[in-house]
């Protein structure tokens, strides 16, 4: 049988009934989107056993799903859960405030709000294209690695992943005006990333 | 008058879609019309996120069967 889309009524009705198939094909779409969001704050090991037990919870659970959010969204709130989890267990925390950090772009202007140092002209056409180049591919994820876990999280969800605004501000618990604020951070970090790169070829 | 600084602010609401009143639409829109240097912020904002990695790969059928398998033998636990 081809695969039916996911998030559609049918296919929810058939998961809540236990049917095997439907729940494959869940996993198969969506496990290593979940792993990729627990990765962002576990390491790699970590990460697959999180969301090896967000699968078995996620099992159990499946049946009472009411369908007031997506699934994709259920499930990474889940997997969030189980992260956090983990994360107590090796004595660590999240901290979602994200007063704690200057906004990286910050440096940039001059104190009457214009700029003082305004951007590189980036190459972003043809085979010179600067965004394609290996060596900064290597460096996002070297800057992404750095990068604080609450802004790496965020920029995850919102921007690789594409989830709503506000189902990351109710999966993670938090408002809107700070989830805001992390992944400006977040965007501002890869953006002075990739400037410095255009001026000086370094990572 | 926008400055520079709250273009760079609210550029994050215009490259993803994010609500913004008329208001700031249209304060946005003007201050862009005029200041090459942020026009060129926000251009090369949208071509890094248009560049970010997205949807991984499928899992394979050997590892979602695996943990099918996994879940099954919970279950009966």
């Amino acid at each position: 049988m081809a695969d039916q889309p996911l998030e559609t009524p049918e296919f929810i009705e058939r998961l809540r009934q236990g049917d095997r198939a439907a729940f494959g094909q869940l996993v198969k779409a969506q496990h290593n989107m979940l792993l990729a969001t627990a990765r962002t704050l576990l390491n790699p090991a970590d990460a697959e056993e999180a969301v090896q037990d967000a699968w078995i919870a996620a099992h159990r659970a499946i049946a009472g799903f009411e369908g007031r959010s997506q699934l994709r969204t259920w499930l990474t709130r889940i997997v969030i859960n189980q992260a956090k989890m983990m994360l107590r267990k090796r004595g660590r925390e999240i901290q979602f405030d994200p007063a704690d950090e200057q906004d990286p772009l910050a440096y940039r202007f001059k104190q009457n709000g214009a700029w003082q140092l305004s951007p590189q002209h980036w190459e972003l056409s043809g085979p010179d294209n600067l965004l394609t180049r290996e060596e900064l591919r290597r460096c996002m994820e070297k800057h992404l690695h750095f990068m604080p876990d609450n802004q790496r999280l965020v920029l995850e969800l919102r921007d690789l992943q594409g989830l709503p605004a506000e189902d990351v501000c109710n999966m993670l618990e938090i408002s809107a005006s700070n989830v805001r604020v992390l992944l400006h951070r977040a965007r501002a970090h890869l953006f002075e990333m990739v400037d410095h790169f255009q001026e000086t070829g370094e990572c | 008058m926008l400055k520079c600084r709250d273009v760079v602010d609210k550029a994050d609401a215009l490259v993803d879609g994010s609500p913004l009143t008329r208001r700031e639409r249209f304060a946005l829109r003007l201050h862009l019309l005029i200041c090459h240097h942020c026009r060129r912020y926000v251009r090369q904002l949208r071509a890094l996120l248009g560049f970010l990695p997205r949807q991984p790969d499928p899992l394979d059928e050997a590892r979602t069967d695996a943990i099918l398998k996994r879940l099954e033998d919970k279950a009966k636990d």
